[in-house]
């Protein structure tokens, strides 16, 4: 398959844009993750619900970090 | 009195948007590079000297500006616009700062006061109002609804972020670098919000700041209580000989990664929602087309707006959040690094 010079640079750009749709699925599978076990969590002992709360929304915004950690690479790719 | 403060803070807020709309540089655009031109609105502007509703050099300028912004030229913003207007204000640095320079028509290195910098400071104002019946309602117990909800806040974030982990005496010497921090970062988010301002956390050289001070305040206070070397032995967990330098290379790492990745996660959640709000409004002139038609662009719009809207609300939160965070994992960061744990 013969692809154009030119084309290259496209081609490079949909890959970023590849890039940072399976990075949204990584991420909203952990945080789902997350918040299931949360739910589980306050469903077995709501005394333990603010605590709970309170390390799930931490985790979930790390996660959402490494999220976009990924999306600035794309950024990057595009504008680079 | 209860209503003075609210319509200071007002008043900062209107005061900053609208030296924003006089001073900054204004990059005028075509349809068809809407959605860049729009994009452009994230990169800080510089404010320049004498030149908004000034059009006398409209014609020269207009026509290079069109054409320089036709090309897809990201990234590039006001090396090409406006040949003659000068800077503002503009400090001039040794040359070994030869990165930051913004205005390459002078010699040596010069800070450029861009629009950012006049949220940073209408966020420093906003907290010093806000605050300054605090310490009063501390001592007597009487304040404007105001001053009670950002003492409870205080108190808040006191006994359940900096007291939880740190411990009484310690969190004590500690409390006012993560207070501050906390509704700096808050400050500046929420002020991207009001239309007409700009993001300074959306800036990674803001937030390269922020999480600068958390890493002096990791390595600073983490070296002077356990001693220089001893510091960094205590970095690595008990593990087999065979494995230490590497788990020591990890940990080196770890502790540059860890304010690096605090960076980024205020940098990308602040320009990330507002490069969402900002493509759905780009939608509504891509639709118009070059023939700039009325009726394509109506139709999109309720649909955009209305997008929008939602967007916005999710960054009020997220605004919010991101500062939360940030203050919650600068207490672990420099926490772990005064009591390693191991």
């Amino acid at each position: 398959m013969y692809i154009a010079q030119d084309q290259v640079i496209d081609i490079a750009r949909m890959g970023a844009g590849i890039g940072a749709g399976i990075v949204a699925v990584g991420a909203g599978i952990g945080i789902g993750k997350i918040g299931a076990a949360a739910n589980e969590g306050i469903a077995r002992q709501p005394e333990a619900a603010k605590d709970i709360s309170g390390g799930s929304l931490i985790l979930a915004a790390l996660i959402e970090g490494v999220a976009l950690f990924a999306v600035v690479v794309t950024l990057l790719i595009l504008i680079l | 009195m209860t209503l003075l403060r609210p319509i200071l803070m007002l008043l900062v807020v209107a005061g900053a948007c609208g030296l924003t709309w006089k001073f900054a540089e204004h990059h005028p655009a075509t349809n068809d590079q809407a959605f860049m031109a729009l994009y452009m609105h994230l990169m800080p502007a510089k404010l320049v000297a004498g030149q908004a509703g000034d059009h006398a050099e409209s014609d020269a300028g207009e026509g290079s500006e069109a054409r320089s912004h036709g090309e897809p030229g990201e990234g590039e913003h006001a090396g090409g616009a406006h040949e003659g207007a000068p800077p503002l204000v503009a400090l001039p640095l040794p040359g070994v700062f030869g990165f930051f320079d913004g205005d390459p028509r002078h010699d040596g290195a010069q800070l450029v006061m861009t629009n950012l910098q006049l949220f940073q400071i209408a966020a420093v104002l906003l907290v010093f109002i806000a605050f300054s019946g605090v310490p009063s309602y501390l001592r007597s117990g009487r304040g404007d609804a105001l001053t009670r909800t950002l003492a409870g806040f205080c108190v808040a974030i006191r006994d359940e972020m900096v007291y939880a982990k740190m411990g009484k005496d310690l969190g004590a010497r500690f409390l006012p670098l993560f207070l501050s921090i906390f509704w700096f970062v808050l400050f500046m988010n929420l002020l991207g919000l009001v239309p007409g301002a700009a993001t300074a956390t959306a800036s990674p050289y803001v937030t390269a700041a922020l999480a600068l001070v958390t890493l002096l305040t990791m390595l600073g206070c983490g070296m002077s209580v356990q001693g220089p070397l001893a510091y960094w032995k205590n970095l690595v967990p008990h593990v087999p000989a065979w494995l230490w330098p590497l788990m020591f290379l990890v940990e080196v790492i770890g502790v540059l990664v860890k304010p690096f990745a605090l960076l980024i996660r205020l940098f990308a959640n602040m320009t990330g929602g507002h490069m969402v709000v900002l493509s759905f409004m780009g939608l509504i002139f891509f639709f118009a087309g070059n023939d700039f038609s009325a009726l394509k662009s109506l139709s999109i719009a309720p649909v955009a707006v209305g997008f929008a809207v939602f967007i916005m609300i999710i960054e009020g939160f997220v605004a919010v959040l991101q500062a939360y965070i940030f203050t919650q994992l600068s207490i672990l960061f420099v926490n772990m690094s005064i009591h390693p744990g191991h």
